[in-house]
């Protein structure tokens, strides 16, 4: 499924690029804004996802018959009965796009990364609204991603298969469990029939913060 | 009856439709493999084959889309046990009713450059399912649902090489035209029938609604005939179906047969009665013979250039002449070729030449590097030059599209080495008109040549558009009359053999004065006697302008729209500086080369570099001007005053002065730059490059030699560079949890091996303390830290 992006937040951008947005130069915010724009231009987003119901076990949570290990996620799907499981990726060209730049001009290609890293987020922020707007009255706790807390990145290959991804938006994970096209995610939102406790979206509060991967590499995981 | 048999029958062949969606039908869980049906199912595996031979399907597709060894690792089984199984229940199910195709969907991982799978591993993958499948007794091989042209050519490879089955080729497109991964039809149709395949076409991604524009353009780019195996209509986007109903299916299906598409099938959520009806509404119908003239072209993966105007060849990745490039080649610093790939394409070279032919280095593998690396990063198509055989033959390997081969010439010899190659890997090549006996100096005994070349060529099964002669320039100042019986020549290829022609032009003025006055007037007088295919540097206007004006006088290029878009706002002097060139314009004074660099300015910092150069020693330069500035600039990155961007800009504008001292210094031995060679790789599994890529900037400004491996690097290959390489330090760079343990698996290989160098590791999910753990004698928590280290392994001079 086609999903539109029309503008990116620059200061989104600068702060992946490690640089504080009150703090960024004029050159550097020029160069954040053209090559935000130029991945605009070139990024084809693409999502798909399905429904499933949740049963809740000693291990993890189960949905589609795949166990999703920890207890992280099983705390934060408290109170849902069902999940959307997504994905979304920029596709290839969006990658070939920063390799062009990384031969040349390093501070470019560090812009172009960092832009299609706030695109993905933008992508994944629209698809929940989207998939949210299908179950009016619902309760949703935030996004969850292979990777945060305690669920382990050896799940993509299993999630994309639940979503045909591959045949469907073009996305495949390695086997190292790197998602190809680089600039992709996998998601789970969680859905509840009635109010359950809104935890803070913040880096701050998860438990892989002291280790994480997304935010020492100057970017995030998608929850935050 | 063969497959061959059934293409020359009239009227439309039917093959069958959905196969994942009727498993599902039957019973199969989600999380089961469909690929095990053969064995863990067979009943509803006969079934589904029976009922899509009774319904009409003259060619049924065997389960063995996915049946390969990368998505079978996690079953047990061999990809051999289950292509043989599922082949012969499909025959068993067809009982001589239908032909059974051995069916090749994707690997399920992306190869290079997207990806990390080799393409020689792709290759071996569906070398296993041939093998197999060709034994169990198909009749025919397909290779679908595929989103990379260079994925379909490493099982059309595999076909080929290992059985004598015919091929239909088809690829999933979206409806923009083009495949996730960027291929639109006409590269896909190019380079598919130049491999051989026997039918291409479409399949699965959308309906039958949205395949005429598809087939469309497919007719215009391949003689070849159309397969169309499209999905139920469009997907609902939750996973719950598609949209359009059998009998709609079957009207929009029947409509191709106007634009005369051969053989029609279904894809995802087809079904027995889709293709029953199907057959219905073909009935009637009788496939149009549309007559294809399909032009002398050439493709990479995702662009097609057809040579019907002047197309520029850019010569300048060719170390002849250029000591940068031949010390870049020493150095193996593939970045360099790349910055001449995209600045060529930049200035408007439609192909890219590439030649990295120098005696002291391996070329074959050079070339192959190269020509990966550069197709990571251009769509334009390349020109493949060397004269070796097997050179050669690892580019065309390697390369994914159609491309031209540089060259033969009319010797036996270079013939019967060559053409075959160019005919396996369907490419273009250039003949020359030259033999044992020299160039000759007669147009007439250049056109024998040509005639030769072209009869050999056809021999081999060649197209005839497919051949391109070079009637060889000469050098003006020492063959005054060389120059009009190369035009002569061109002119007679041209009018006489109707072939596409080649000329490097930039040879003409060599020992003569303005230089760039007799070669733009040459290429065109050149242009007008039928040249095609100039082969010069695009990054001189006056080339180019050359090239823009002939398109705009020939009434090509329509309207001027080319022209002046690339001229619309340009200032044009005329003006020739008669006598002694005219001295470079002075500056407004030398810049402070160090602000420069603090500030990140590129273009003025190797400016500035150049007139430092004459009043300073390059290594003065280096030592008490570029390294204080990038440590003023490394201090304050460190207290906060600035940041990553102006850090790596500030790298850039070092690199640029860099560049500038090492020209001046290369071919001055004993005065090298160099202070210590490191290794740097991203280690196995893992493909995060962008920290080590600034990693390397950095380190290549204080003056360190950095040999970079690139990504997912074999600890083995960090162990040979270390050694071969004499590096005192090496530098990994991991990303992912998951991939920390090749980290730990090279240091180890390393200390095994005893090679004598320190190690660095960083990375995003690296701490100090594991660094530690796993043997690193250092941790480096960004790329100011890994200079850092580097000055305490060789010391800070």
């Amino acid at each position: 499924m086609p999903v539109a992006l029309t503008q990116l937040n620059i200061d989104e951008v600068l702060r992946y690029m490690g640089c504080p947005p009150d703090k960024a130069d004029s050159s550097t915010r020029a160069l954040a804004e053209e090559c935000a724009a130029q991945m605009l231009r070139t990024a084809t987003p693409r999502w798909t996802y399905r429904i499933f119901d949740l049963g809740f076990e000693e291990e993890g949570v189960r949905m589609g018959g795949l166990l999703l290990p920890g207890e992280d996620l099983k705390a934060h799907l408290t109170g849902c009965g069902q999940v959307a499981l997504f994905c979304a990726t920029l596709g290839a060209g969006a990658d070939a796009l920063i390799r062009r730049a990384e031969s040349g001009d390093m501070a470019r290609a560090l812009a172009l990364d960092c832009a299609a890293a706030a695109a993905v987020e933008e992508v994944c922020d629209r698809i929940e609204l989207e998939l949210q707007a299908m179950f009016p009255g619902c309760f949703f706790p935030f996004r969850y991603s292979p990777g945060y807390g305690d669920l382990p990145l050896t799940l993509q290959g299993d999630l994309l298969a639940l979503l045909d991804a591959p045949r469907r938006v073009g996305l495949t994970a390695s086997a190292s469990n790197i998602l190809l096209p680089r600039k992709s995610v996998t998601a789970i939102l969680g859905i509840a029939q009635s109010p359950i406790e809104r935890k803070n979206r913040s880096c701050l509060g998860c438990p892989a913060h002291d280790g994480c991967q997304y935010r020492k590499s100057g970017g995030h995981c998608g929850i935050s | 009856m063969e497959f061959h048999e059934l293409l020359k029958a009239p009227g439309p062949i039917l093959l069958d439709g959905g196969m994942g969606s009727m498993l599902q039908a039957k019973g199969l869980a989600l999380g089961e493999y469909p690929e095990l049906a053969a064995l863990e199912h067979p009943d509803w595996l006969r079934e589904i084959h029976r009922a899509y031979v009774e319904a009409g399907s003259q060619i049924i597709y065997a389960n063995t889309f996915g049946a390969n060894r990368e998505k079978l690792s996690r079953t047990g089984k061999t990809a051999a046990e289950v292509v043989s199984a599922s082949v012969a229940l499909a025959r068993e199910a067809a009982g001589g009713r239908a032909l059974v195709a051995l069916d090749l969907g994707p690997i399920g991982q992306l190869l290079e450059p997207t990806g990390i799978l080799k393409f020689e591993e792709a290759v071996d993958i569906f070398k296993e399912m041939v093998l197999a499948g060709a034994a169990a007794g198909a009749d025919l091989a397909v290779i679908e649902t595929m989103t990379d042209l260079q994925e379909v050519r490493a099982a059309l490879l595999a076909v080929k090489e290992n059985s004598s089955l015919p091929v239909i080729a088809t690829m999933s497109y979206e409806e923009r035209g083009r495949t996730f991964l960027g291929c639109d039809p006409a590269s896909a149709a190019l380079t598919l029938e130049g491999m051989g395949a026997d039918a291409v076409g479409v399949n699965c991604s959308l309906g039958p609604r949205e395949m005429p524009p598809l087939v469309e353009e497919l007719t215009r780019w391949t003689t070849l005939p159309i397969a169309i195996k499209p999905n139920a209509g469009l997907p609902d986007p939750g996973g719950a179906g598609y949209d359009i109903t059998a009998e709609e299916f079957a009207q929009s299906m029947a409509d191709l047969a106007d634009l005369g598409v051969k053989l029609y099938g279904g894809c995802c959520g087809t079904t027995p009665e889709y293709i029953a009806r199907m057959k219905a509404a073909l009935a009637g119908r009788t496939i149009r013979d549309i007559p294809r003239n399909v032009p002398a072209a050439v493709c990479s993966g995702s662009c097609a250039v057809p040579i019907d105007r002047v197309r520029v060849i850019g010569e300048r990745i060719n170390p002849t002449g250029k000591k940068a490039m031949k010390e870049a080649l020493r150095r193996g610093d593939v970045d360099y070729m790349l910055n001449q790939a995209l600045e060529q394409t930049g200035a408007g070279a439609d192909i890219l030449d590439v030649n990295v032919g120098l005696p002291e280095i391996d070329e074959a593998e050079m070339m192959v590097r190269v020509v990966k690396a550069i197709q990571g990063i251009t769509d334009a198509p390349l020109q493949l030059d060397s004269t070796d055989p097997k050179v050669l033959e690892g580019a065309l390997r390697v390369y994914c599209g159609k491309a031209i081969v540089n060259s033969v010439n009319g010797d036996e010899e270079s013939l019967t080495a060559i053409l075959p190659l160019v005919k396996k890997y369907g490419a273009a090549v250039v003949g020359l008109t030259l033999d044992r006996n020299g160039i000759p100096k007669s147009t007439e005994e250049r056109m024998v040549i040509a005639r030769r070349i072209l009869d050999k060529a056809l021999f081999y099964g060649i197209r005839r558009e497919d051949v391109y002669i070079d009637c060889l320039t000469l050098t003006v100042s020492a063959e005054q009359a060389g120059a009009s019986q190369t035009l002569e020549a061109l002119r007679r290829v041209h009018a006489e053999l109707g072939l596409k022609t080649v000329l490097g032009v930039s040879n003409i003025s060599f020992g003569l004065p303005a230089r760039p006055l007799v070669n733009q007037n040459f290429l065109t007088m050149a242009m007008t006697c039928g040249l095609d295919l100039p082969i010069i540097n695009p990054n001189l206007e006056p080339m180019m302008a050359a090239v823009r004006s002939y398109h705009l006088l020939m009434n090509i290029d329509k309207d001027a729209r080319d022209f002046i878009a690339a001229y619309g706002d340009a200032q044009v002097s005329t003006t020739i500086t008669a006598g002694k060139a005219a001295p470079a314009p002075a500056e407004a004074g030398a810049r402070d080369l160090g602000k420069l660099v603090e500030a990140g300015l590129k273009n003025e910092a190797g400016q500035a570099t150049r007139q430092l150069l004459a009043e300073r020693e390059p290594m003065d330069i280096v030592d008490n001007v570029l390294i204080p500035a990038l440590d003023r600039v490394g201090a304050d990155f460190e207290t906060g005053r600035v940041f990553l961007p102006q850090l790596i800009q500030s790298a850039g504008a070092a690199q640029a002065a860099f560049e500038v001292i090492r020209e001046k210094l290369s071919g001055q031995p004993g005065r090298e730059t160099d202070k210590g060679t490191i290794v740097l790789a991203t280690v196995k599994g893992d493909i995060h490059d962008i920290g080590k890529n600034i990693v390397k900037v950095l380190l290549e400004n204080y003056g360190y030699t950095v040999i970079d491996l690139g990504k997912d690097v074999d600890p083995a290959a960090v162990v040979e560079a270390a050694r071969k390489h004499k590096a005192g330090l090496v530098g990994l760079s991991a990303l992912m949890t998951t991939t920390l343990k090749s980290m730990e698996e090279t240091i180890a290989l390393l200390r095994r091996e005893q090679v004598p160098c320190k190690t660095v590791v960083g990375g995003a999910v690296l701490t100090p303390e594991y660094a530690a753990q796993i043997g690193a004698d250092f941790y480096a928590k960004d790329a100011k830290e890994s200079v850092d280290v580097a000055r305490r392994v060789f010391g800070t001079t």
